[in-house]
Parts: structure tokens; sequence; C-alpha cells
């Protein structure tokens, strides 16, 4: 089986052989419809090599993967449309902005590697929800926090089912809605069949199809349009300097976009300068962004959940440099699209762009070569399957080991255990999918819904159990409710605003409490009644801290 | 066993093992460093932040007076369209804004016009109109291409506008997109606030000094700060396995 995959992956570019004519949108593009053919036959195939035996398998990938492993895998989970998509078209509608989701997004990490990996990994657990059972010694919250978990893993898979529909749609040149519903298919397909084991696996060949993906055309980019080519991600540094200074147009037409437009432009301060006003965007804004995305990704189970599959707690830690290193790449690379897509779409007979495919709208007003234009596109749903994928299983873990296992039917055999967690994976996917239909916002607005989410319920929960003993069951549920009520009035608001209904104080809501950012304001809240309600209760068990003290920080 | 229960509270800022006592100072640390490398510095740059005006905005305060009132010479009438142009071709300008804009602009430009030329000035624009709206197929068709190129250079000509210039590119689609009104109120009153939206910008030191090419405190936030994120993660785990080394602990798992 191997060798077919191998066999697959060499003949991919033979029979990409057809590239499709330069086109933004619209028509059906035959070597870009083949190369991603390819790839999720690849990605399927390897899922089925090293499909999930057992529970331990499904859950943990039997906590054989190495840290370099473990990094591609964390790095590619992490690496989601939001990241390959959302973040290049943010930069390109709100300049300077759009870098609060780049820094709020590996930032991150530093938290989440400080403050719990470790800590996570010698605590024992396979799940968010187990974690937060066994510390706060509550069967109730541990179905809480399982639905939280389930929760925060549709709302960010939302998000990359629209990254997929995009890529989808332009791909195949089919109606968004039946692009979602054909990508959907197809990333449940390939979870069922792997599970985490395969998962991981494919993780670590999908890092590097995305990472490559997303590299190439830089290069060519930068190269072509007279920027220092050999490191694209400096290279761009001048382009956003002339983009301030502006670029004229020159006497004699030398550099062009696909469509013959000079690469030229207008000064525009307002794409390098902060909260400037035409962004719409203000200072409270950035910071608030930047902060919830942080302690967003320090509570996210289905990142929490990769510090299970390695074999040493050093592992989780050594996994994370080396994770938020092959991020950074990416994230280092992302406002080279933006940057440079500025330039070549600003003529207006380019027209409004879908900005979440800007990244793809670049390389084809570069005029990149199609075939690797379509690469690129194949990177972006890889991007996307990629976190789908871990999303699910993170999910379907919560419904099926801390549900049905701990709570409804602890004597279920370890067949019955698979079952309900992959009939969890296609639970998931339906409402995912339906929700996806709606195109509430931009991916990376729509993740970062999530991300705040966590933020606000699984963040707080996670540090005070860790580092403080004195943090107990009704200290933690009266923290899950304060933070749970700021997310639920600010999703409620948004949720509201985008079927056009007026509540009272929504823009006031609306602006301090904002979708994407409403942990700026909620995890402190959840921290502080949580301490609050602790001291004031009675206190955590002696079993407990004795196992804080000798397991976790001894 | 009091005293053994009591052993066993632990809390972050309160640690009981010299590994919780490492793991609370490294955190500080680290956290600290963080903390300033990202929220400090953008605290920094809100504080020494100005508006500053770019080169249109200035040249258009300069006349915009005059032109409310009526007063305007052709020259001033011509620094207000430049100033006009200035905005219309940036990245990314709200529609509302666009179509306020465009309409005032336009008319200014008509204004400008001979009116023993203003029949076949309006023809041009209409046939760019008819062949953008109705007839075309390709970017590259000829008929196309003519009719933009021939309004384009009528009109750059009327304004001093160089014709290979960004500016004198965006007046066939401007001219065709506006109504062209008589004089509008309401669009003219949105002016002032459009032009201070588009071209008054917070800058300082900081994003005017250069680093590899970038502005300062764009290179910081877009490069430097995951390198520093990159390298804390990695102090971090190479200072923990040290000290567990030094403490002779051994991680079972």
């Amino acid at each position: 089986m191997k060798k077919i995959i191998l066999t697959a992956l060499l003949l991919a570019p033979v029979f990409a052989f057809a590239a499709g004519n330069v086109q933004l949108e619209g028509n059906f593009k035959v070597g870009p419809a083949i190369i991603l053919i390819c790839i999720l036959v690849l990605f399927v195939m390897v899922g089925i090599v090293f499909r999930a035996k057992d529970t331990t398998d499904f859950y943990a990938a039997g906590r054989s993967i190495s840290r370099v492993g473990s990094g591609m895998a964390i790095a590619s989970n992490w690496m989601s449309a939001a990241s390959f998509l959302g973040m290049a078209a943010l930069m390109y509608g709100t300049g300077y902005h759009g870098l609060a989701y780049v820094i709020g997004w590996t930032g991150g990490y530093v938290l989440l590697l400080i403050l719990m990996a470790g800590q996570i990994r010698k605590y024992g657990k396979y799940t968010a929800a187990d974690f937060i059972g066994d510390r706060f010694y509550s069967q109730k919250l541990r179905v809480v926090g399982a639905i939280v978990a389930i929760l925060i893993s549709i709302a960010y898979c939302v998000g990359q089912f629209g990254g997929i529909g995009l890529m989808f749609k332009w791909i195949l040149g089919i109606d968004y809605n039946l692009a979602v519903l054909i990508g959907g298919t197809v990333v449940l397909s390939y979870t069922l069949i792997s599970g985490m084991l395969g998962v991981t696996k494919n993780m670590q060949i999908q890092y590097i199809i995305i990472i490559i993906s997303f590299l190439i055309p830089l290069f060519i980019l930068t190269y072509k349009f007279d920027y220092f080519w050999l490191l694209p991600q400096i290279g761009y540094g001048a382009l956003v300097s002339d983009i301030v200074t502006g670029i004229p147009a020159p006497e004699i037409q030398n550099m062009v976009n696909s469509f013959g437009h000079d690469f030229a432009l207008t000064a525009s301060p307002e794409y390098a300068m902060p909260w400037d006003p035409a962004s719409g965007q203000t200072f409270f804004q950035f910071m608030a962004i930047a902060f919830s995305l942080m302690i967003g990704t320090a509570g996210l189970p289905h990142v929490i959940q990769r510090f299970y599959v390695v074999p040493k707690s050093s592992d989780a830690r050594w996994s994370v440099v080396w994770g938020l290193f092959f991020i950074c790449i990416l994230y280092w690379s992302a406002p080279v699209y933006s940057t440079f897509g500025a330039v070549l779409s600003s003529h207006y007979e380019v027209g409004k762009l879908a900005k979440d495919a800007i990244v793809v709208y670049t390389a084809q007003l570069g005029d990149v070569n199609p075939l690797i234009v379509g690469f690129l596109a194949a990177g972006g749903v890889s991007a996307a399957f990629s976190t789908v994928s871990g999303l699910l299983v993170a999910g379907a873990s919560a419904f099926s080991h801390d549900i049905y296992v701990k709570v409804l039917r602890p004597e279920s055999s370890p067949k019955q255990q698979l079952r309900m967690a992959r009939y969890g994976t296609i639970f998931m996917a339906i409402i995912v999918a339906a929700l996806a239909l709606f195109n509430f916002a931009l991916i990376a607005q729509l993740v970062a819904v999530a991300f705040s989410l966590a933020g606000c319920t699984i963040f707080p929960l996670f540090l005070l159990g860790i580092w403080w003993s004195g943090s107990n069951r009704s200290g933690a549920i009266a923290g899950l409710i304060a933070g749970g009520s700021v997310a639920l009035i600010s999703i409620a608001y948004f949720i509201a605003g985008y079927f056009n209904l007026t509540w009272p104080a929504h823009e006031f809501i609306s602006y301090w409490l904002g979708a994407w950012y409403f942990a700026w304001f909620g995890a402190p809240l959840a921290i502080i009644v949580n301490i609050v309600v602790s001291k004031m209760t009675e206190p955590t068990p002696f079993e407990i801290k004795k196992f804080l003290v000798e397991n976790v920080h001894s | 066993m009091e005293e053994k229960v009591e052993s066993y509270d632990f809390s972050f800022f309160k640690p009981t093992t010299r590994l919780a006592k490492f793991n609370r100072n490294i955190t500080l640390s680290l956290v600290s460093v963080w903390a300033i490398g990202i929220f400090g510095f953008h605290i920094l740059l809100k504080i020494v932040e100005k508006p500053t005006p770019e080169d249109s905005y200035i040249a258009y305060e300069s006349v915009w007076n005059k032109i409310s009132n009526g007063t305007a010479s052709p020259a001033d009438e011509k620094v207000f369209i430049s100033s006009a142009l200035s905005v219309l071709g940036k990245l990314s300008v709200n529609d509302n804004d666009k179509v306020a804009l465009e309409n005032v602009m336009s008319q200014f430009v008509i204004k400008l016009v001979p009116d023993s030329l203003k029949i076949n000035f309006n023809e041009k624009i209409n046939a760019f109109t008819a062949v953008k709206n109705d007839s075309l197929t390709r970017l590259s068709d000829k008929d196309y291409i003519d009719t933009k190129n021939s309004l384009a250079d009528f009109a750059s000509g009327f304004l001093g506008i160089k014709s290979y210039s960004v500016h004198a590119k965006l007046l066939p689609f401007i001219l065709s997109n506006s109504s062209i009104r008589a004089f509008n109120e309401e669009d003219s009153s949105k002016v002032p606030a459009i032009m201070a939206k588009y071209l008054i910008h917070n800058q300082s030191f900081l994003t005017d000094f250069k680093l590899l090419g970038f502005p300062f405190h764009y290179f910081y936030t877009a490069v430097f700060l995951l390198i520093l994120f990159v390298g804390l993660c990695w102090l971090y785990c190479y200072r923990t396995d040290k000290t567990l080394i030094k403490l002779n602990v051994t991680e079972s798992i």
C-alpha cells in the first residue's frame, strides 16, 4: 500500500498536464482539479494505511509520535484555512490590523508551552473534558467541558468548511453551497476511516504539502516583481514601503499583472499604518483581538489534545517549539500574499474580489503558472482538511469518551466506544456543514469566535486547575458560568446583527464584546469569579492536591 | 496528617517544590518579556503616534474652503481633483465614500472642460460607459481599450495629469461610474470627512524609520515578534531540561 501511495505522489504532476486558463473565478480548472484529487486520494490512502485499530489509537495515536513529527502535526493541525487563506484576507482588507491575528495565533503558543503543555501531559488524561472532570472531581463538569469542547470544535470547523467551499468552488467552478457539501463529505470520510493515528501521519504529509504550496508562488512573485526573492518573507518589506509612498506607473510598461495592468499604485499608507481610520479598526480592537486569540490558543481542546500523543512531557514541550517554528514559516509568509495582492488587484478593472480567496487570486494576478496556482489552492484545501479532521476527532472524543463512556455507558466495549466516536464525527460534520452554508463572516473571523469561546471557558479552568490547588469544583462551575455568559451574550448579539435585528445597547456590545474578541473581558472575569468562589467554598480534596504536587509539579 | 495536608496546598505564587519554584520564576520572566514585547510595544506605538496628513490632504485643505464658497479658480479645482484621485486610487475605499467622491470630483472635471468640447467629452464618456457595460467580453478588446485610452488622454489633458500616470488611468472609470449630476450638496458635505479618513494616518518615528525595507513597526510585528515567540519557547525548553537534570528529576511520562 505504501508503494501505491508513493506512486500516486510521483504520478500526480504527470496527470496534471492540462493547465486551465488564467481566470480569477468561474470555469472548471482541469489542472488544479487533478492536483486536488491526487492529494485527496493520497490523504485517504494514508488514512487507510495508518488507520486506528483501537480506542487508544483513535484518541491519542498510541502515544508514539516523535517530537518533530508531533511538531509537524501541531503545525498542520493549526495551519487551517484561517491561516492559509484567512490571515492574508484580513491584511488585504484591513492592513496592519490583520497582524493582530498573526501575533495572536503565534504568541498564544508561548502561553500554552509555559503554562500548560508539559503539565497537561503529566496529568495524563486523554481529553480536555477528562482533565476538567478529574481535576474538579465532577461528572457534571466533565459533561459541560465535553459540550464546550464540541461547541468550540464546531465554531472552528465552520470557518474551515467555508474555506474548503471557496477552494472547491474556485477549482471545480461549482456553486459555493455544493462545494461545501462535497468538500465536507470528503473530509468526513477520511476522518472516519483514519481516526487520530491516520490523521497524525496525514498531518505530517499535509504540513509538507501546505508549506511547499504556500512558499513556491512567493519566490516567483518576489522574483518577477523585482524584490529580494531569496527570502520573500523579508523581501516584501520594500514593497510595504512602496505601498506607503506609492508606486508610479512607468512610462514604458514592464511589470504588469495577468490583466496587463501596470504594477503601480497611489500612495496608500493606510495599508501599513496602525489602526488607520480607513481600516475602520481601532487600537482597542487590535489589542483585544491579539489578547483573545492568545489565550484562546492555550484553551483550544484540539490543540491541547496534541500533547497527549507524545511519549513524555519533555516531548510535549519540545513539540511546541517545533510546532511553533513550523507554523511561523507560514505566518511570516502570509503577509507577502496580501501585500502583493494589494498592488496587483488595485486597478479598477480587477473589481471587488472575495477576500478569503486573495491568496489564490494574488498568484493568478501575478501570472504564476496555473498548475502552481492549482497546487496552491490544493494546499489551501489541505490546510482546511488537516484542521477539520483534528477538530472532528477532538469533538468526537469529547462526545464518545467524556459523555458516552464516562457518564452514560461506563461498561461499553472498546468496539462500541469507537462506533460512538464515529457517530459523533458524522453528527458534528452535518451541523458544521449546515452552519457553513450561512457564510456568516470571513474565515479568520469565524475561527476567532472559537478562540474567544475557548479563552472564556477552557483556558481559565486549565490555568487555575494546574497552577492553583485552591481552585475547586464550585469555583470552576461559577467561573464557567461567568465566562460562558459573556460568550453567549456576544455570540447572540452577533447572530442578531447578522439577521439585521437590533437589540438593546447593540452598538455598545458589538464593539466592546465583539464576537472575535470577547475573551479579553470574559477570560479575566471567569478567572476572578473562579478564585473568589473557590475561596468562599469547601476546599479541594486532599487527593487532588496531592496528585497535583506529586505528579504534575514534582 | 494535618501538616501533610497543608504541605500539599499549591499555588503558582507560593510553590512548594523546587521544580515549581523554578517554573514560577521562568514563567514570570518569560511572560514579562512576552507581554512587554507585544502589548508594551503597541502601547508605545499608540502613545507616540501623531495624526499625519498626506501631501494630498494638505493640498486639499488649501483649496476646499474656496471650492465650498464657489470662489475657486481652475487651478484650485485641479488641486482638488488631484487630491480626490489620491483617495479614489487607494486600495480599499468604502463604496459609499467612493460614490460620493466620484460624483463631486466628476463635476469639477466637467467644469474644467471648455464649453466647445463638452459635447465631445460627454460622447467619449458615454462611449466608454456603453462599451464597458454592454459589449465588453474581454479586457483586451480593441474597441474597449481605444475608448478607454481616448477618454483618459482627453481628460488628463485638461487636468494637467501625465497620461501614463496612475491617476490618468483612473479617470475613465471614475467618470463613467459617477452620475455626473448638478452640484450635489449631500455628496459635497461628505467630502471633508472622506478626505480626512483616507488621507490622515497614525504615524511616528516608529513607523517612519525603515528596517530591511520595512516600516520599522511593521517589521517588528510581522517578523520580529514571531522570532521572539520561537526564541522564548526554545529558551523555556532548554532551561527546563537543564533544571530537571540539575534537580535530578526524572519525568516518568
